[in-house]
């Protein structure tokens, strides 16, 4: 079952879905509307390697806007700390951006129940698109678990701004 | 309803979903780290109609995917379950890095019971490498009565492409 956006607020009052901040101007039938955070991440190297930390650098979204164009990937995150501990998160791209061809995450829209941070957006633009910062880019919507809960403890719990892939760190010299 | 990684977890041993090999190290939350094959088919050319694959090994070196083109690659585990729909997704550490699982088409119909074909889509050029935890698949609660899938894929558990 996926929550209503009545059913967000409901559940954002009684803490036990964190959105921070919060406006329920952003609450839509089924979702929550999420920002885009100013600094944006660009990988450095040619070739990524999953088993190597991989260099990077940070861009700041001017107010004026900044273009991608068509192919390229970078790492963006949204303004809000989203988490809880009782439903699963799922991140979506909004569809007025997804018409101009970008998307928010690579197959990985499941966030772990029990995860806190700022969403990581791993965006890919098909077609030249300029982003603002804070312009409205994804959503994420709530999913009723069924079973025992184990929350999530991994490597990238409170997450602050974009983070980088840590899959390097699961392979052990 | 989506299933908890515990509820997962019993299910297995339930006998309610397929996951072979198993191990508890590869359980999330609410999802289940599947890991690479050790196959994959390489685009060749595209001749009278049809796209022409060449299967190439996957050593332990590693192999790079370059961006711009679509391989066929397979889970190494055999997914499926009798009771539950199934959704089959990339990871967050992959796809921070840029690496599309699938091509939209995520979704495992409940009976279907095989090593799934992965549409890999590579950002940027990326090093895969065998068996490595590459996606994940989460285990969904079904309403209505179930219709056995008996589609052309359902028992095909090499890189399959479109028949």
């Amino acid at each position: 079952m996926i929550l209503t956006g009545n059913k967000i607020k409901e559940e954002v009052k009684e803490k036990r879905i964190n959105i921070s901040p919060f406006d329920e101007k952003r609450v839509t039938t089924n979702s929550y509307d999420l920002c885009l955070a100013p600094k944006i991440l660009r990988y450095t190297s040619p070739i990524l390697d999953p088993k190597i930390k991989q260099p990077f650098e940070e861009i700041e979204i001017p107010k004026k806007g900044l273009q991608m164009n068509a192919g390229e990937f970078r790492l963006a995150a949204s303004i809000e700390i989203v988490g809880s501990n009782h439903f699963v998160p799922i991140i979506h791209a909004k569809s007025s951006l997804a018409r101009m061809g970008l998307f928010v995450h690579c197959t990985a829209d499941l966030v772990d129940i029990g995860s806190l941070g700022n969403l990581t957006f791993q965006l890919f633009a098909t077609l030249p698109i300029i982003l603002y910062p804070e312009m409205l880019i994804g959503q994420v919507s709530f999913w009723v678990p069924l079973g025992d809960t184990t929350l999530y403890k991994g490597k990238y719990q409170n997450s602050s701004g974009p983070q980088p892939s840590k899959s390097w760190m699961e392979y052990p010299e | 309803m989506i299933l908890t990684g515990t509820e997962i977890e019993k299910e297995v041993n339930n006998g309610n979903i397929l996951l072979k090999p198993f191990s508890q190290t590869q359980l999330n939350p609410n999802s289940y780290n599947y890991r690479l094959g050790n196959k994959l088919k390489k685009f060749v050319k595209f001749e009278n109609g049809t796209s022409v694959f060449e299967t190439v090994t996957i050593d332990e070196s590693g192999f790079l995917l370059e961006p711009n083109q679509m391989y066929l690659a397979n889970t190494k585990e055999i997914i499926g379950s009798s009771k539950y729909a199934m959704s089959l997704i990339g990871k967050s550490s992959l796809g921070r890095l840029g690496l599309f699982l699938q091509v939209s088409a995520n979704l495992g119909h409940t009976t279907s019971k095989h090593k799934w074909t992965l549409e890999l889509v590579a950002c940027m050029p990326i090093k895969i490498y065998p068996e490595m935890q590459i996606g994940q698949v989460s285990f969904w609660t079904n309403e209505g009565e179930i219709e056995p899938y008996s589609g052309k894929y359902s028992n095909i558990s090499e890189p399959q492409e479109s028949i």
